[in-house]
């Protein structure tokens, strides 16, 4: 075999490489929203939503939407917490806490990237992936984010030149009308049904967008970082802020968050959240590990597959079969992300336009 | 010299515009940060992987590593820094002149 085979071989490797650490994301996103599913049923977030949403115990529920809203808040942050926890094992695993501390001392030209990513894939991604499964169902929570690898890739585009091909941009397209079909299909049947939940569609809205604008910028920091350590940078952002900004904000405003804080400390609760944390965490660590190798948008193109991993799970252990129009727009979205990622690579050896 | 991120030494090594092969960068890094493993090797190498991904730096000429000086059967390849990857060491503080 001569170099040239040997380089381009070398390269499939790499591309395939990448490919793997996304469908591993993939994989490990569709589970979690099996815990992230059960644990609003769960002690003490389940009486938690009844006390704040019925205060008077008259069963009107009055303020069930501040109730939904607050539950969010406190599960997403347990989420950060358990998450950052499965990521300081990894790296300890890998050996990597002196990459870390260094990393963090690089603030200006490279860990503010990752805080900045903490900020839209935390507070706003997975508060209102967690919206929208309190509000609508954690099919529709799954799905609607689909159209994240569309920001993702503009973004990436825009900001720092990632080169998309024709065939990227079709994948997009069809990513687009399979988005469309999920939130229109879904506001129309509620409309004609006489009640919208439309809190719950700018959860997905909030999903979507923050997952994507968190991957262009994350790509933009993993220039120059070792992914293992950026993304337990960008979760130790978000934990500061819900741990720092947010749950005591909330505590602030007058919810009993700190009091159901302690109360999560049970067996069961901590068991469910742990397999939150491990299944999110090493998604997420899969996510930024494809990201160098096979650029933002195609990472995010495989990742996506999440949607379709997502719904099987929750059929196969909480025989929840979502609507029509969610199936046909999840189809519409894989199909896209096919069609983006079957694209022949030949022998580019860069990602960007040199 | 190990207080900085590596992939931050490796593109300050890089940014004397000569080319390096990847075998050499990676026993002086592994050197620098005590990382003397294979799991180490193998990491730093991966960044440099990672760097040229990025587009940061461009392979000039490949080899066969026929003496196993990296690993036996493998391609070494020699890298050097593109301008992109100028612009990014710049940023990172590199202070490339």
């Amino acid at each position: 075999m001569d170099i040239r085979e040997l380089k381009k071989l070398e390269n499939k490797r790499k591309m395939n490489k990448g490919y793997m650490w996304a469908l591993f994301c993939a994989i490990l996103w569709g589970i979690w929203y099996i815990p992230g599913t059960i644990i609003w049923a769960l002690p003490p977030f389940d009486a938690m939503w009844i006390n704040i949403a019925d205060p008077t115990g008259a069963g009107t529920y009055e303020n069930g939407t501040a109730a939904t809203l607050v539950v969010a808040v406190l599960i997403s942050a347990f989420n950060a917490l358990t998450v950052i926890l499965a990521l300081l094992l990894w790296n300890g695993v890998l050996g990597k806490f002196g990459e870390m501390s260094r990393t963090l001392k690089e603030f200006h030209p490279c860990s503010k990237w990752f805080f900045l990513a903490s900020i839209f894939g935390g507070p706003m991604a997975i508060l209102g992936s967690f919206i929208a499964i309190g509000f609508i169902g954690a099919g529709f929570a799954a799905v609607a984010a689909l159209l994240y690898p569309v920001i993702g890739s503009i973004l990436a585009r825009q900001w720092y030149g990632e080169q998309i091909s024709k065939r990227a941009w079709a994948g997009i397209f069809v990513i687009i009308i399979g988005g469309l079909t999920i939130f229109v299909g879904g506001a129309i049947a509620e409309i004609s049904a006489g009640s919208i939940n439309y809190i719950g569609y700018v959860g997905g809205l909030m999903a979507a967008l923050g997952w994507g604008i968190e991957g262009a910028i994350a790509g933009k920091g993993l220039d120059i970082a070792e992914p293992d350590v950026g993304i337990t940078i960008r979760f130790l952002g978000e934990n500061l802020i819900w741990w720092i900004i947010l749950v005591p904000a909330v505590a602030l405003a007058g919810y009993p968050i700190f009091e159901y804080a302690i109360q999560a400390f049970n067996p069961l609760s901590i068991l469910v959240l742990g397999f939150a944390g491990i299944t999110f965490g090493y998604c997420y660590v899969s996510w930024y590990k494809s990201f160098p190798l096979i650029g933002v948008g195609r990472g995010q193109g495989i990742g996506n597959l999440y949607g379709l991993c997502a719904v099987i799970f929750m059929y196969l252990f909480l025989a929840q079969v979502p609507a029509w129009t969610v199936l046909v727009g999840g189809a519409l979205c894989v199909l896209g992300s096919f069609v983006m990622i079957s694209e022949e690579t030949g022998e580019a050896e860069s990602l960007r336009g040199e | 010299m190990a207080q900085r991120p590596i992939k931050f030494r490796l593109l300050e090594l890089f940014s004397d515009e000569k080319e390096h092969w990847n075998n050499e960068i990676v026993t002086q890094v592994q050197k620098e940060y005590n990382m003397n493993s294979n799991f180490g090797r193998d990491s730093i190498n991966f960044d440099i992987l990672e760097l040229a991904s990025g587009g940061m730096l461009k392979s000039v000429e490949s080899k066969v590593d026929e003496d196993g000086v990296y690993k036996k059967g493998f391609l070494l390849h020699k890298y050097v820094i593109t301008d992109f990857g100028k612009v990014r060491a710049s940023d990172a503080c590199l202070e490339y002149v």
